[in-house]
């Protein structure tokens, strides 16, 4: 009778496997992420499909580390929103789950990048969901009261900078965060630089290559002249800093216009967005990362769960809903030919923002490359610049320092890692 | 069989107790206590000897091996790790007596009859208590911080620069969140330790001619020599355990690195850095040095008090 049970128990839990809607109770699946305005589309979701029932949770917080250590005790959702700077890490600890088999037709509908940010040796291990190529937010009353154009290249943003300097004491052209890496990552990518690199079966660090050693010469000068200020991004000072005026721009992702808008109500018309300025002779833009949804390993209905992940990212049902609530700069080509992404922004002035992002995203060189232990170089680097901004030592010790462990780091973890 | 049920029911009328009784009734701890405090602790040293092991690129999976110490080797060569120690000692050799003075003080003065509307008082200062750490780090980062902070602004109109959040004050701006929530709890302690020396002491103290200053130093002090080492032991152990307040106010100053106490070192090493098993070695490291502290306090104090006892 028990043998009989168990029988029966193994046959319920392999029949959904068939595809949704076979038979019987609906397939449940719990998925966490933190895009504003994911609660209609699950409900428009599970409307549609009786038979996949999606429980959603949104994420705050420490949310995100929650789920590290909930898959390795074998629990935790079956689908869940990550930085695919972390997915590398995920796919070595055997945390998701590949889909290769579910969503390779779809292929064709992302951008090469993001598709090659969700996929390691050639299976794919997640749906892009959005990726952040950058811009310049700034002042143009600012920039117009003191006579200066935006700068469009990084020599000319330097002359900018101290002419701000010059014309007002308190005025900076750009607060340089310690705390904030995905500022840092986008010039990184802008000068065709990479953390990661896979040479003969082996990773390579590249902390402190060639493209992150311009960068850290740029922000050693503006930091050493006193041209930007040095709060930690987020922080009720950085939003008094940008409110009142110190700060004449900010260089972001795609997603920030809306959460300035909102942190700064009160400057609205006042802010205008240009492309991020150039390297000399490059006409390169930059990327701080995306996401991704993923199939976490513990997942029981992995073919359900990706159809989900799939519908919610990629289908035309949901593209507007992921531009104008999400907020989110599209990562498939029918998102980027919504007309939604062409909307006049009032907080800019009436201004198409998305043009601007557009133009990054088509001139994003595809150098970067994820790799192992993101989490680690962050937390090493961002304690570095720590140093740095206090004047203890400079970008490019900061760098040198990091790479080193970096590199003992991965060792340490028995993976292959060759000489840059 | 029926004589030893009469035997049990007569032992139980005349009110004598079965010898499993205690055993019975200290059982839920233990079982607590094994479960909440020993297993952990054996958890986290087998983890430590553990390490999750890839090979290649690390996509062909991975697997736990057994290293031994090797773990604990890393922890030792982790200098930042390291250098959280001596801070925290520090911290706490600073924040500890000024927290006990300062409770010491309250509780004294709201024993004496000088004092009305002693309850009122009581509670304004015990009130930081019930606001949690975090939630008290939040509160003293708005003030911590020059555009926002009021206080920062009258200091500043008063031609007064004040920046704790500098990197050599942000210790002591912890240690003045630490303060601000503490000092309630361990002045209660010692209030309520005092209410239990009997009031023929003081009396005899007043016919002798002592004042009020003289009774609290030389009379109610001594007294609760118990209730104060209790205190001090936990407030040391609670410094080296520092965490909430420093990971707080780490989002709004880069001068508290991640790793800037040993638990804070050990969350980033775990979470951040994804190393389960090296954050394993050095939470055994932490709760070694944690033990032998509270060792060294122990016997410094029955060092103290036998001299005091000899004294006498």
């Amino acid at each position: 009778m028990l043998a009989g049970a168990v029988a029966v128990a193994g046959i319920a839990a392999c029949s959904p496997e068939e595809g949704a809607g076979t038979s019987g109770e609906p397939v449940e699946i719990e998925f966490w992420g933190w895009v504003p305005g994911l609660e209609d589309l699950v409900a428009q979701w599970n409307e549609e499909n009786p038979d996949v029932q999606v429980a959603f949770h949104r994420m705050t917080g420490d949310d995100g580390q929650k789920v590290e250590a909930a898959v390795d005790a074998g629990a935790g959702p079956d689908l869940v929103q990550l930085s695919t700077h972390n997915l590398p890490d995920y796919v070595i600890a055997e945390r998701v789950q590949d889909i290769t088999d579910y969503v390779a037709d779809d292929e064709s509908n992302y951008t090469p990048a993001s598709w090659a940010s969700v996929s390691f040796d050639g299976r794919v291990f997640g749906v892009p969901q959005g990726i952040g190529p950058a811009a310049t937010m700034y002042r143009h009353d600012i920039f117009a009261e003191h006579g200066i154009e935006f700068p469009t290249t990084w020599t000319e943003y330097l002359d900018a900078a101290r002419a701000l300097q010059e014309a007002d004491e308190d005025l900076y052209i750009a607060n340089l965060s310690p705390s904030e890496m995905g500022q840092w990552l986008q010039e990184i990518q802008q000068a065709e630089g990479s953390w990661y690199g896979i040479a003969d079966d082996a990773w390579t660090v590249g902390v402190d290559d060639e493209g992150s050693q311009l960068v850290a010469e740029r922000w050693q000068t503006l930091l050493d002249e006193g041209l930007v200020t040095t709060e930690p991004m987020w922080t009720p000072e950085y939003w008094s800093l940008v409110n009142n005026g110190s700060i004449a721009s900010i260089t972001y992702a795609a997603w920030f216009p809306s959460i300035l808008a909102e942190n700064a109500s009160g400057l609205a018309g006042q802010w205008s967005i240009a492309p991020m300025p150039t390297n000399e002779g490059s006409t390169n833009g930059g990327d701080s990362g995306g996401a991704a949804v993923v199939v976490l390993a513990n997942a029981e209905q992995p073919a359900a769960a990706a159809e989900f992940a799939s519908w919610l990212n990629g289908s035309d049902d949901t593209q507007e809903a992921l531009i104008t609530v999400g907020g989110l700069f599209p990562s498939t080509q029918n998102g980027l030919a919504s007309p939604a992404l062409l909307q006049e922004n009032e907080f800019y002035g009436g201004q198409v923002i998305n043009e601007v992002f557009i133009e990054a995203a088509e001139n994003t060189p595809a150098t970067w490359v994820e790799g192992p232990n993101f989490g680690f170089i962050q937390t090493t680097i961002l304690d570095e610049f720590a140093r740095v901004v206090n004047g203890d030592q400079t970008f490019a010790e900061a760098l040198d320092v990091t790479q080193e462990a970096a590199v003992a780091d991965l060792e340490n973890r028995g993976l292959e890692v060759a000489a840059p | 069989m029926s004589t030893s049920t009469a035997t049990g029911s007569r032992r139980r009328r005349h009110g004598a107790v079965s010898p499993w009784a205690p055993y019975l009734f200290v059982a839920p701890f233990v079982v607590l206590f094994l479960l909440f405090l020993v297993a952990p602790i054996v958890v986290a040293f087998v983890n430590s000897l553990f390490s999750r092991q890839s090979s290649g690129l690390g996509f062909g999976g991975s697997s736990i091996e057994f290293v031994g110490l090797a773990n604990f080797v890393r922890a030792f060569a982790d200098r930042d790790f390291l250098v959280g120690f001596p801070r925290v000692l520090l911290y706490g050799a600073v924040q500890v007596p000024v927290m006990m003075t300062i409770a010491a003080f309250f509780a004294l003065l709201f024993d004496t009859a000088l004092v009305k509307a002693r309850r009122f008082f009581q509670f304004t200062v015990f009130l930081p208590y019930a606001v949690p750490s975090v939630i008290a780090a939040l509160l003293w980062g708005f003030l911590y911080q020059p555009s926002v902070s009021p206080v920062l602004q009258f200091f500043e109109s008063i031609g007064i620069t004040l920046s704790p959040l500098a990197s050599t004050v942000v210790l002591w701006s912890i240690a003045n969140v630490a303060l601000w929530s503490l000092v309630g709890i361990n002045m209660i302690i010692l209030f309520s330790a005092l209410q239990s020396v009997p009031r023929e002491m003081y009396e005899a103290a007043r016919i002798d001619g002592a004042g009020e200053v003289r009774t609290a130093l030389q009379i109610k002090l001594p007294m609760i020599a118990p209730a104060v080492l209790l205190t001090t032991l936990s407030s040391i152990i609670g410094t080296l355990q520092l965490f909430n307040e420093p990971q707080v106010l780490q989002t709004i100053t880069s001068n508290i690195p991640s790793d800037y106490t040993p638990n804070m070192a050990i969350y980033a090493t775990s979470t951040l850095g994804k190393d389960p098993h090296l954050a394993s070695a050095m939470a055994v490291i932490l709760g070694l040095a944690t033990l032998v502290v509270s060792l060294l306090v122990l016997a410094a104090n029955k060092r103290t008090t036998n001299r005091a006892g000899h004294g006498l």
